[in-house]
């Protein structure tokens, strides 16, 4: 079964002032997929993630080129052109970081931010959002009895599970994850990389990963960024099922 | 040998310095203290007039401080007042909207106008007036509105400093949390940068309030007198705690007068530790979470 | 909507910095403006480095401007041993809880009202100095003397971060080679904290050179040119601060604005000393 293309970059660069640091990058990602990128630190993989979120925005100096194309409520969208509102972009782009970065408030209104800033005020709607979105991260079960205590009071694996699900909530088409499991222990790593496997069937999810396990486990495409490059990695893929 | 030697100098020399620099202020705070402490007391600031009927303004206070301690606390209120938004604002502007060339521009002008000698300021207020006295209105002299314009001109550059140092300061996980979640830059500044920030820029805040009330070469050239009274209106003429304090220095007529001076200076001296220890207060225990309510 | 919004914000929060950034200039301007009646009389450099000698029509602020580095230069050679003192103790020869109170002391000290130091000045130093080394007392030693202990914690701030902000790994390698306290303060910490530590005493002197209230109240403002330590002389902030003449069209008056001007021009060379010696500290980086 041929599944739509929902990414495709030709020769994209990108540079912080003189320096070049994504060189003529090329590559097609399907919908629904889990896609990896690996690479030695340095190499500029979270700065290839910002390209789809525009997460460089506001760093003087940064700028990219290239032909560059996302598939958006099935119209397709260029992010470095800047053809769409940045926040409209982060909206339908969600991402989540290394560290997990609850904010120090209660679980309800964490989850209720970003609804907030995107202007949705009613209440019943924002509540079936926010209870979909915790189900979706396996955190509803946990968290129902305690939305109204601080977010800042679960655990690493926990608020990393928020954070995804803050992220949610506001039903990004793709999602971006940076190293999103370093930070956490085993266990919580394994209910993340769970989690992630059953969200494609909604979002199409790159990845930066440094664990080849992981990649090898959950990742339907791998690639390695080195020197600014991106090639194919050697790392065997999940196949794609069907 | 020779180096153990100058090693063990330059010990001595540097706990002996120490010892001096913290004698010295000990021994002036001491002195003020041994002063100022007997004549501290209600006739000091209210004279022979009924506290309550002065604090409500039905009584004029001849013989004491009140009218100076009023001037201060008007000139501390309305300059803060007239120097925090634009303050803050620069501050903002400079920590998140600047291209890194127009911030240091605008760091430049911003690091001449905190080091303007304050005398200088007050000249320039001073002659602001004396502009618009002879262009606009003859109503316009020095007076409270002038020296609170100028005294919030003397602490802007602070605002905007610990205002734009406080915003930066912040970690890049807190400052992308919103953005990457939807956020405008304006939703970033107002739901997340500033509650986090809120505590450093209060404490550079109150330090600056700390300024205008011990201020002194600002307010004599912009309308601060002796003996005024509680100032009626904006336009009018005003007293204030540390022009009282060096008026009394040179023109004190007996040992009254003189110990009075000594009881204004331990007042000050006491509203400056205030703001000190409040500012310290506000750093360490207004965090962030008092704005969130959970 | 939000846009829009977002643009007006950055619009106001832009016109505020503006604002600020031209009154700054405002200033500079209003001085030559008001000053310019001064600069068409006589030569333009008899008001700089003349004296003031009004029977001939002569309003020179030389000797204030000579006045004003007559107190603030021993000032700051007062002021240096004791905050480099102060600082290798707060930096290095200290324990963290005696570095802690001494640093909240010293900012303490930063607040003390100037006008406070001056009053104790009169009633202490000037007595003092009458007494036992002649003279009126109201001198540039007693102006000097307390300026110092006025820009000391100011220096001592500086002085103290730029020790601490030094790399702690050299630090500790220098540990691990059986350095002492004082030799690690002396042979690694300070070379690497001149930079930040000349910014501080560049910052002092121009503290120092800017004080009204100090040399107004102690130095005894005669005008016409110090010729040692004990004698009184004029500043250019205690100038600005005496001329009240009721005429303001009088040159008399107007020589307060080349007052105004010098004090400017000393503030903006010391902010672009400070940036250049900011720069080599990068380069050197």
């Amino acid at each position: 079964m041929e599944q739509q293309e929902k990414i495709i970059l030709r020769n994209v660069n990108f540079w912080y002032g003189r320096n070049r640091i994504l060189d003529k990058i090329s590559m097609k990602i399907a919908g629904q997929t889990i896609t990896a990128v690996m690479g030695p630190s340095g190499q500029g993989k979270t700065t290839f993630l910002g390209l789809f979120n525009r997460l460089w925005d506001d760093i003087p100096g940064a700028k990219a080129d290239g032909h560059m194309e996302i598939l958006l409520d099935n119209r397709p969208v260029t992010p470095i052109r800047k053809d769409i509102p940045t926040p409209m972009l982060r909206r339908k782009v969600g991402m989540i970081f290394q560290e997990p970065n609850p904010l120090p408030m209660s679980i309800a209104k964490n989850m209720a931010f970003p609804l907030k800033l995107a202007g949705i005020q009613d209440k019943s709607y924002r509540e079936a959002k926010i209870k979909k979105a915790l189900e979706q991260a396996f955190l509803w079960d946990e968290v129902k009895h305690r939305l109204h205590t601080s977010a800042l009071d679960l655990s690493g694996g926990q608020k990393q599970r928020l954070c995804l699900a803050r992220a949610l909530v506001l039903e990004p088409e793709i999602l971006l994850c940076d190293e999103p499991t370093s930070s956490l222990d085993a266990h919580a790593a394994n209910v993340i990389e769970e989690l992630l496997v059953q969200l494609k069937t909604r979002c199409t999810i790159l990845m930066v990963s440094h664990n080849p396990d992981q990649v090898q486990r959950i990742a339907d495409n791998v690639f390695e960024l080195q020197n600014g490059r991106m090639n194919p990695s050697d790392i065997p893929s999940k196949h794609l099922p069907g | 040998m020779m180096r153990t030697l100058m090693e063990k100098t330059i010990t001595f020399l540097s706990w002996l310095m120490t010892l001096v620099l913290f004698s010295v202020v000990l021994f002036f705070i001491g002195y003020l203290l041994h002063k100022g402490l007997p004549v501290l007391g209600r006739s000091l600031v209210f004279g022979e007039t009924d506290p309550m009927q002065a604090i409500l303004g039905r009584a004029r206070v001849f013989d004491g401080l009140f009218p100076a301690v009023m001037g201060t606390l008007y000139l501390v209120l309305l300059s803060t007042a007239l120097a925090l938004p634009i303050g803050i604002s620069a501050g903002i502007y400079l920590a998140e909207y600047a291209p890194p060339a127009a911030g240091r521009r605008f760091g430049f002008f911003f690091d001449i106008l905190a080091g303007i000698p304050s005398i200088v300021i007050g000249l320039f207020g001073f002659s602001v007036a004396v502009f618009l006295h002879k262009h606009f209105s003859g109503r316009i002299s020095p007076c409270l509105l002038i020296s609170a314009l100028s005294l919030a001109f003397l602490v802007l550059p602070y605002i905007i400093r610990s205002t734009q140092v406080a915003l930066e300061s912040l970690p890049a996980p807190i400052r992308r949390t919103a953005p990457a979640l939807g956020a405008t830059r304006l939703q970033n500044l107002v739901y997340v940068l500033i509650p986090h920030a809120l505590s450093n820029i209060v404490s550079g805040i109150i330090l600056s309030i700390g300024r205008c009330a011990e201020d002194t070469a600002v307010i004599m050239l912009t309308g601060v007198v002796a003996t005024a009274g509680i100032p009626s209106s904006l336009l009018s003429q005003y007293e204030a705690l540390p022009f009282y304090i060096y008026y009394i220095s040179g023109q004190y007529a007996d040992q009254a007068e003189l110990d009075k001076g000594y009881g204004a200076c331990l007042i000050l001296l006491g509203i400056c530790a205030v703001l000190f220890i409040l500012a310290g207060m506000v750093k360490k225990h207004l965090t962030h979470r008092a704005l969130y309510k959970v | 909507m939000k846009t829009s919004g977002d643009a007006i914000a950055k619009a106001f929060f832009l016109s505020c910095a503006g604002i600020s950034a031209v009154m700054t200039s405002a200033v500079f301007l209003f001085m030559i403006v008001l000053g310019l009646p001064l600069f068409r009389k006589g030569s333009f450099m008899d008001i700089w480095m003349g004296t003031w000698s009004p029977a001939e029509g002569v309003f020179g602020i030389g000797h204030m401007i000579a006045g004003t580095f007559w107190i603030a230069i021993p000032a700051v050679v007062l002021s240096l041993p004791l905050s480099l003192g102060t600082s290798f103790v707060i930096a290095g020869l200290g324990g963290p809880r005696l570095r802690e109170t001494l640093i909240s002391l010293v900012r303490f000290m930063t607040g003390i009202p100037t006008v406070i130091y001056g009053f104790l000045g009169i009633f202490l130093l000037v007595p003092l100095i009458r007494e036992e080394l002649g003279g009126p007392g109201m001198c540039v030693l007693a102006a000097s003397m307390v300026l110092a202990v006025l820009i000391t914690p100011t220096m001592v701030l500086f002085f103290s971060h730029s020790l601490m902000a030094v790399d702690p790994a050299h630090v500790q390698a220098a540990r691990a080679l059986g350095a002492g306290r004082i030799q690690r303060l002396l042979y690694v910490m300070l070379p690497e904290a001149l930079g930040g530590m000349a910014t501080g005493l560049v910052l002092a002197l121009g503290r120092a050179l800017g004080d009204t209230l100090i040399a107004l109240m102690l130095a005894g403002n005669a005008l016409g040119m110090p010729a040692g330590f004990l004698d009184p002389a004029r500043t250019l902030t205690g100038h600005i601060a005496l001329v009240q003449a009721a005429d303001y069209d009088s040159l008399e008056f107007r020589s307060i604005f080349a007052c105004g001007i010098a004090l400017y021009l000393f503030t903006t060379a010391s902010v672009i000393a400070v940036r250049f010696i900011e720069r080599g500290k990068k380069e050197a980086a």
